[in-house]
């Protein structure tokens, strides 16, 4: 029977959410499930995983792993791996996933397939579904033998929520010297626009070109409709706005009434930061781009023509 | 100090994608090439540090004839001299097989620093760098926003999900994924490029890094498809003004004009 080990994630005091994300993919293969908690105190976490679809579950207890450290993660992970033996190991496409999950597939000289949002198994080979190119096109991956390491995107399947019969066991983890040391969390500081306060968002893409461009088609519109910019993550990257404008996975979680997409593709880390929005509008040249599947209404194309007439019909209605 | 920067040629962002006629890529010819955008912040970052302090920097990348201009490019930015692994069973390898070779190359440079993207934006694996610090038995970090050196340690800044950073400390040498916005990447002079013409570019096959019997790949691409849309949006069609005209009834029927 197919051994999967799912390695979980402790974050605020409580097993992640994703984590049941992978308790969920793994139940659906119907494998002998093995789970790893670590933490510096995560008995009650092991437990509690136990009891909710985690299988046997293998706990490490060390002040060295109340904070993510890869040296040590990774010899947790592999004290794991050890004691199970497994043919698929699945971690959180997370900033810990994909941190220590490439560094254990080297270490095993296994197969690893990332950011996946489907994994099936067949006769003992896996099959994994991502996508690649921002969004755009879908890839199938296949394994043919040999343990395989994989990452799931959080949020790709329900979180499973029913119960079961698990056990926990102690293991034992011989953590040297790290090469990595956790100096501190830091959030970002709350500064000048907060969006998620905003009732109307209009957020512009890499396509949008410039500042200038910004202020001549973006700003218009925002201000008749008294809203706020917003903007993906390239235009902050480039300095066109500041950090507090980008929306998504790694800035702000909007859930405005209404949000106008403009020249966004619809990347995974943007519409995780947008996809809560009331009603959404996307304006983008290509019929394909993924914004399409998360807007209530679509505009296939170009934002420097369709914007303006937007702001001057705006303007004519208002009177 | 040596810094070795991996960068990966990939299909320009606003290429348009057809799927290729064997069904598991995407078509490529006819469409232009850049540098992956991470592994251009990975590049600046390493010659912010040349400018500094002073340091050899060293592009390497894995890929076809084409990735000669990315390599030429990174060249007039300022990079001193370039590798280019030029093998079709490289290319034809899996994650892992890619990263081992990539991995030869740190073992034979024994830089005291390695730098590469958070990921590649054509296959989004986010993994070669962390797997190319564990075969060349360095310590590696990942997403960086900010990194200052100071002695044998490099102090930086991961970023996490929501914002959230994390400082980390980590001894050199070692490998850091870099993540997009840390530095403003700079564009290659005329002068540079003139001075680029110079510079030598080394053409290495797996074989010639002794890791030629490593690379059969574990696991394949079966297919690539266009994504089936789930609920998709209802689209607003007509001429300019009809759409406008549309979307503004939209907008006051939501109470929002
Ligand atoms: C760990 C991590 C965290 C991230 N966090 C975030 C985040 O918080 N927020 C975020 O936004 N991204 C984030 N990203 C980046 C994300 O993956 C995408 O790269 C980014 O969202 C793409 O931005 P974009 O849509 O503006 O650009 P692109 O993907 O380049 O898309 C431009 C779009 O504009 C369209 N277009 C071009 N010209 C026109 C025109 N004239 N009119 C209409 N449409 C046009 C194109 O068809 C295309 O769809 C993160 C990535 C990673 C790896
Ligand atoms: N073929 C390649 N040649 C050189 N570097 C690469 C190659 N593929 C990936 N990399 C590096 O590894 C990083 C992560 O790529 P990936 O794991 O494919 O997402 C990239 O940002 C590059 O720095």
């Amino acid at each position: 029977m197919t051994k999967i080990l799912i390695v979980s994630e402790i974050q605020n005091g409580a097993i992640r959410e994703a984590t049941y994300e992978l308790v969920a993919i793994a139940q659906s293969m119907g494998g002998e499930i093995s789970s790893l908690v670590v933490g510096g105190d995560a008995a009650s976490d092991a437990e509690q995983m136990s009891q909710k679809g985690g299988g046997t579950v293998y706990v490490a207890n060390d002040a060295a792993l109340a904070n993510y450290n890869q040296d040590a993660y990774y010899a947790a992970v592999n004290a794991a791996v050890d004691a199970v033996g497994p043919d698929l190991v699945l971690f959180s496409h997370t900033s810990a996933g994909w941190d220590v999950a490439p560094r254990i597939a080297a270490k095993l000289d296994a197969g690893i397939v990332t950011d996946c949002f489907g994994i099936a198994e067949e006769g003992g080979n896996f099959s994994f579904s991502r996508r690649i190119f921002n969004g755009k096109m879908e890839q199938k991956v296949v394994s043919s033998g040999g343990p395989v390491v994989a990452t799931v995107q959080a949020g790709a399947v329900d979180a499973f929520d029913g119960s079961s019969e698990g056990s926990v066991t102690e293991l034992s983890v011989t953590i040297g010297d790290t090469r990595t040391t956790f100096i501190e969390n830091k959030s970002p500081e709350a500064q000048g626009v907060d969006l998620t306060k905003s009732d109307v968002i209009i957020a512009g893409g890499r396509s949008v070109g410039s500042p200038e461009k910004f202020e001549e088609v973006i700003n218009p519109l925002a201000g008749i409709l008294g809203g706020a910019v917003g903007a993906s993550r390239p235009v902050v990257d480039a300095g066109w706005l500041p950090h507090e404008c980008q929306v998504g996975s790694t800035g702000q979680i909007v859930a405005p009434k209404l949000y106008i997409a403009a020249g966004i593709s619809g990347a995974i880390q943007h519409t995780a930061g947008m996809k809560g929005s009331n009603f959404i509008i996307a304006i983008n040249k290509d019929a394909d781009a993924p914004i399409f599947e998360v807007a209530d209404l679509g505009v296939v194309g170009d934002l420097f023509e369709v914007v303006p007439a937007l702001t001057k019909a705006l303007e004519a209605a208002k009177g | 100090m040596k810094i070795l920067v991996y960068l990966k040629q990939v299909p320009h962002q606003d290429a348009r994608l057809d799927i290729s006629s064997d069904g598991t890529w995407i078509e490529e010819s006819n469409i232009k090439f850049e540098i992956n955008s991470y592994d251009t912040y990975a590049l600046e970052e390493a010659l912010k540090a040349k400018d500094s302090e002073g340091a050899e920097v060293v592009v390497v990348t894995a890929g076809q004839d084409r990735v000669t201009q990315a390599l030429r490019t990174a060249l007039g930015m300022g990079a001193d001299r370039a590798i280019h692994i030029k093998d079709e069973a490289v290319d034809a390898s899996d994650v892992l097989g890619v990263a081992k070779v990539l991995a030869a190359v740190a073992k034979e440079e024994s830089p005291d620093l390695i730098l590469t993207g958070l990921m590649s934006e054509d296959s989004g694996f986010a993994a070669i760098g962390p797997m190319i610090g564990e075969f060349a038995g360095i310590a590696s970090t990942t997403a960086v926003v900010g990194i200052e050196r100071e002695g044998g340690k490099l102090t930086v800044e991961r970023e996490l999900e929501g914002g959230n950073l994390e400082v980390v400390e980590i001894n050199t040498p070692c490998l850091v994924s870099v993540q997009t916005g840390i530095n403003q990447v700079r564009y290659a002079s005329l002068k540079g490029i003139m001075q680029a013409k110079k510079k030598t570019i080394d053409v290495k096959t797996a074989a010639d890094l002794g890791v030629g019997d490593a690379i059969s790949p574990k696991l394949t691409t079966e297919k690539v498809s266009v994504p089936v849309k789930g609920e998709t949006a209802e689209l607003v069609e007509g001429s300019t003004d009809e759409i406008a005209a549309k979307l503004a009834a939209k907008i006051k029927e939501l109470g929002l004009l």
